[in-house]
């Protein structure tokens, strides 16, 4: 006897039209724009001409090569510093509940916010840091507008405002793992490294999972915070793809932009997709 | 079971029936009561205007409510963003019919972008665009019509200099640019700032490079058509790529901080007397008469010099154009307003309430009282004698997006003065193919 469902797939209706609606039609006109020269008053076919023009663009090469280090450098200053962060809360200290509260505050302010208010802490001649730095003898560097250490300021910043969300998902992985394995482990007379080594670390891996994915893709498609510090410069030193296109588009150049777009959603999913299924994996392992 | 499922979806779809039949109606109901607000003669006519700047403008303010009394035309003054935002916002609206009844625009190539016959109203057949200074026309016309009158007055990219400091230290305006950079050397031996950077605000750091056009241009008079076709760039000849060797040359001069410094700082600098020359556009007369009113005239004007003492000129950009709206409804009542806005009376408001920062562009009209003597001695000069050029966006469509890049980049380090110049070529000739003007 054919089992009848209990609820009708009638339900997933809604959900399938707003996500066709919103998601799978502009994927699909934004893949046809990319092969035009799009304009605001119309539009004329011209095969993939924009996706060569984009890879003739000067800053791609960097930005792509910034892009990375911005991904990797603040997934992986995140997934280190959180989780330490996260171990310390969930310890017995007392304040822990005031605590926790403060390191999620960042996480409440827009990043745009965030991104003026440090390009104000990092001003090189009024910039607070500077002249604390200057109290105690040491002479501060301009540190949005020197080539060099402009993409690192910002990435600072990302990691300082991106703490916050990683350390409440690892407080949540690691209070979810069952006191009874940490007692017995006591028992057994593991001391604090044991403790963290073999059990800790191994039973919030799907934390860390969601960390590591979540920030990666943050980090690859970043853009409002860098666009608020440095506005992509001085010059193209902190170029990454996203404002590359954004720079396109606002040119007016909607064709190349959308071109721009395709190739970096495609870049994204190659890296994702991988990475994802390889964490599970390690995770169900 | 399915039948019941049927008689949901038709009762699901009547009610959004009956929902939109609901919308329509109201929708109808509106668009009634606008004809008959129209009809009457006797109310006053609204329009609106939009206008991209941070800052508000005192002259367009004070003309439109003298418009309100004087012609019946109250003016509802729209400030949007400021920057490429601007024109983002500008091509969206224009897309979606949703643009105001006047836009006050960039002339020259930027209005081009916006396909000027297919968006605004032709004043061609009106008498009060002969008032127009030729120069400006030529900036808001295009094959098929006129379509602008100014707002303001004209502003030149040029050096602005410190005059007290250069009476302190006994200095002459220099008339090459060897003696430009040997007047920087001995302020700087005086213990004082040669040249003002402001590259927190982005834009500003084009205007060495952008104000040179004049002395590209007297070697090489045939170089904007050529250029447009892409044969000969900046790269190609010497007086191009001297353009970005001269924005080399003011780096080592730059103040502490120069990368975050914004561009009211630089005004502030410019009449505090430490610092000697900032390579700006003569808009910020403006803003240093609002601000430090009693500097005002410690302010001096001379043209980027060339190589050549005895030909000295004057790169002009024009003021932004208010463009009437041609898919609005009330085109007489724009017509009308522009007409008056270039009246004698509507300009005499305007610039007791904006500074004068360089010639005006309506026939006819003298300068104000308030005038700055940067622009009555100093600038007026080269007007006089004729060394005047305008930018490169007002002599052909084609002008690259990322110039404050190429600049940055040069300044910074990251290019050396041929890569930057070879740099905008590219980008120029790319904006030329994507915006299909080739």
């Amino acid at each position: 006897m054919k089992k009848k469902s209990v609820y009708s797939y009638w339900f997933l209706v809604p959900m399938l039209v707003i996500y066709v609606v919103l998601f799978i039609i502009p994927i699909a006109i934004s893949f046809f724009f990319s092969l035009t020269n799009w304009t605001f008053d119309g539009w004329s076919f011209c095969g993939i001409e924009n996706f060569k023009t984009f890879f003739t663009e000067p800053s791609l090469y960097s930005s792509i090569g910034n892009t990375f280090i911005y991904a990797f450098l603040t997934s992986g200053l995140k997934v280190v510093l959180s989780f330490l962060i996260a171990l310390f809360l969930t310890s017995g200290i007392k304040t822990k509940t005031f605590l926790r509260s403060v390191v999620f505050f960042p996480n409440l302010v827009s990043m745009i916010a965030v991104g003026l208010t440090f390009k104000a802490i990092l001003n090189p001649t009024k910039g607070i840091l500077n002249q604390f730095l200057g109290v105690l003898g040491i002479d501060g560097r301009d540190w949005l507008g020197d080539v060099s250490t402009a993409l690192y300021s910002v990435i600072g910043v990302d990691v300082w405002k991106g703490l916050s969300i990683a350390t409440v998902i690892f407080i949540a992985g690691i209070k979810s793992i069952d006191t009874t394995y940490i007692e017995a482990a006591k028992i057994d007379g593991a001391n604090g490294w044991q403790l963290l080594k073999s059990i800790i670390f191994p039973l919030c891996r799907p934390a860390m999972n969601s960390v590591i994915l979540l920030s990666l893709i943050g980090g690859l498609k970043s853009f409002d915070l860098i666009w608020a510090m440095t506005g992509g410069g001085p010059g193209y030193a902190t170029d990454v793809i996203a404002s590359v296109i954004y720079k396109q588009y606002a040119a007016g150049y909607y064709g190349l932009s959308t071109a721009g777009n395709v190739l970096m959603y495609a870049m994204i999913a190659v890296i994702a997709f991988p990475l994802q299924k390889f964490l599970l994996k390690a995770e169900e392992g | 079971m399915r039948k019941k499922m049927g008689a949901k979806i038709v009762a699901f779809g009547l009610s959004a029936v009956m929902l939109l039949g609901l919308t329509a109606c109201s929708g109808s109901a509106d668009s009634s009561n606008a004809d008959n607000g129209e009809g009457s003669e006797n109310e006053l006519h609204e329009i609106t205007l939009q206008v991209g700047s941070d800052s508000a403008l005192a002259g367009l303010e004070e003309v439109c409510k003298l418009a309100e009394s004087e012609i019946g035309i109250k003016v509802d003054i729209e400030y949007t963003v400021a920057g490429t935002d601007t024109d983002n916002l500008i091509k969206t609206r224009l897309s979606t019919g949703d643009l105001a009844d006047v836009l006050v625009y960039s002339p020259g190539a930027l209005l081009m972008t916006l396909n000027p016959s297919e968006h605004f109203i032709d004043l061609s057949e009106y008498d009060f665009v002969d008032k127009l200074d030729e120069t400006y026309k030529s900036a808001v016309s295009d094959d098929n019509g006129v379509y602008g009158v100014p707002m303001g007055t004209t502003r030149a990219g040029a050096v602005m200099y410190n005059k007290n400091l250069y009476d302190e230290l006994g200095l002459e305006v220099p008339k090459t640019w060897d003696e430009f950079l040997s007047n920087c050397d001995k302020i700087e031996a005086a213990g004082k700032n040669a040249i003002i950077c402001t590259m927190g605000t982005s834009y500003t750091i084009q205007v060495p490079v952008l104000g040179d056009m004049y002395n590209v241009l007297a070697d090489n008079p045939d170089f904007i058509s050529e250029f447009e076709k892409g044969e000969v760039g900046f790269a190609d000849i010497p007086e191009g790529v001297t353009s970005f060797q001269k924005l080399a040359d003011t780096v080592p001069y730059y103040q502490d901080g120069y990368t975050a410094a914004t561009y009211d700082d630089g005004c502030e600098m410019l009449v505090s007397g430490d610092y000697g020359h900032w390579i700006m556009l003569t808009s910020a007369l403006t803003n240093i008469s609002s601000l430090y009113s009693d500097n005002i005239n410690d302010i001096g004007v001379f043209a980027i010099p060339g190589d050549d003492p005895e030909n000295v000129g004057i790169t002009a950009w024009m003021p932004n154009g208010l463009y009437g709206n041609k898919d609005s409804d009330k085109q007489e009542d724009i017509v009308k307003f522009l007409e008056f806005f270039v009246s004698e009376k509507a300009i005499e408001t305007y610039l007791a309430n904006d500074a004068v920062t360089g010639p005006l562009c309506v026939k006819g009209v003298e300068y104000p009282e308030n005038t700055p003597e940067a622009v009555t001695n100093d600038m007026q000069s080269y007007y006089d004698s004729g060394k005047v050029s305008l930018a490169q966006e007002f002599l052909t469509q084609v002008k690259g997006s990322a110039t404050t890049e190429v600049c940055s980049s040069l300044i910074t380090g990251q290019y050396n003065v041929e890569q930057a110049a070879e740099a905008y070529d590219d980008d120029c000739w790319k904006q030329a193919e994507q915006l299909g003007i080739k």
